[in-house]
């Protein structure tokens, strides 16, 4: 039984590494006539991500919680919720960046499964919203280098009541390691649509959307561990 | 389980290390121009042969030109003053004239961007040379009140 259990998941690991199709000799032996019945219900989870860099990194500290609820075939609607606590360091600046988020959205599964297997290949939409504050730590005015012996660093502001609202395009997947337990990776593609900005500087950096890059895009990716509330079944 | 932790744990430092700085490309503190015109005929500008110029508190060296008509030379963003030493003809031994002129401003930080930072703009700018017997500097004559950028000089000096 533990050799069956290891090979599922080994199975399910790959799927999710290598996204090739597969399947388990159990399920294989499966009776044909069965009639495959689809679980339905609310899958919740946290983002490994942040707690793997608060523990690595002291310049983030964050978590984030994952949800969807299964409403047809293949349509989810899905939300994280999260709050980030993040400084960046640049040549000139030292800022950190303090908020919380709430992005609200769904998932397509293109992924036909084999028989009641669960695993996802989706594609997906989130409007994102974030309320924080960004505290300039520090800064040195930028002048010419000859003068660099004299340059000294200064303290900053705190800018507070800031927000922003983008869009993310969501490509990612799920495989189901245990009974109704799964993991999911998914890398989002980012595009602000407004900021409030603070006076006399910029979000540079904003929770849930991270690095804002010069054209108002950015990126960036999760990884999560999930728990499948099932509700009901519905026939496949 | 080791390994696929490994796995992730690599693939999140591999993409959380490409976050490449910018670089700065931007236009960053302005230095003062200083153009140099003929006292006699004060519609023409006049090169100056040598020139070395001393910043006051540095450690620096001079900075040094020659045969131009106009100077760039960087001002303190953290006081409100910058003093010079100017010194014409400074290769000969015999003729070094020093003239000092102590320029006041008030500096204001302006953010230009991520990888640029702050740069320094100076209002309400001011010119005052150190009278001595021996002065090259006849006159001085600012243009603008406000060091803002380097696309025109900011003060005449008459010589």
């Amino acid at each position: 039984m533990k050799q069956l259990l290891m090979l599922k998941y080994f199975i399910n690991t790959i799927f999710l590494l290598s996204c090739t199709v597969c399947f388990s000799q159990e399920m294989a032996t499966q009776e044909q006539d069965t009639i495959i019945k689809e679980k339905y219900g609310l899958r919740v989870g946290v983002d490994l991500y942040n707690p793997v860099q608060t523990f690595f990194n002291e310049d983030r500290k964050g978590l984030e919680l994952v949800g969807d609820y299964r409403v047809s075939k293949k349509f989810y609607v899905a939300a994280e919720l999260g709050y980030l606590e993040n400084t960046t360091e640049e040549d000139y600046l030292n800022f950190t960046t303090n908020g919380s988020y709430l992005k609200a959205g769904f998932d397509y599964n293109s992924y036909t499964n084999w028989l009641d297997m669960q695993n996802a290949i989706y594609v997906g939409m989130r409007y994102g919203f974030s309320t924080f504050s960004q505290t300039l730590n520090s800064f040195t005015i930028n002048n010419d280098p000859f003068l660099d012996g004299i340059a000294i660093s200064q303290n900053g502001e705190k800018f507070d009541g800031l927000n922003a609202h983008w869009v993310e395009f969501v490509l990612g997947m799920k495989a189901e390691l245990f009974n109704n337990l799964f993991l999911g990776f998914s890398f989002r593609g980012k595009k602000m649509i407004s900021t409030k900005d603070p006076e006399n500087f910029k979000n540079l950096f904003v929770p849930g959307f991270n690095r804002v890059f010069l054209n108002n895009s950015g990126f960036g990716f999760n990884y999560t561990l999930s728990y499948l509330i099932p509700l009901y079944k519905k026939k496949k | 389980m080791k390994k696929l932790f490994i796995l992730l744990l690599f693939g999140m430092v591999a993409l959380g290390s490409c976050e490449r700085d910018d670089i700065c490309i931007d236009e960053i503190t302005p230095r003062l121009i200083i153009r140099f015109y003929d006292y006699d005929n004060q519609t023409e500008t006049k090169n100056i042969k040598q020139l070395s110029v001393k910043i006051i508190g540095t450690e620096n060296d001079s900075l040094l030109f020659s045969g131009t008509d106009s100077i760039f030379i960087p001002l303190k963003t953290t006081e409100n003053s910058t003093q010079y030493v100017l010194t014409v003809d400074s290769n000969s031994i015999t003729e070094l004239n020093r003239d000092t002129i102590t320029v006041n401003y008030t500096p204001d930080a302006v953010f230009i961007g991520r990888s640029c930072g702050y740069k320094s703009v100076f209002n309400n700018t001011t010119y005052t040379p150190v009278t001595d017997k021996n002065m090259w500097i006849q006159k001085i004559q600012k243009i603008t009140e406000q060091i803002e950028n380097e696309t025109t000089a900011h003060v005449k000096i008459f010589h």
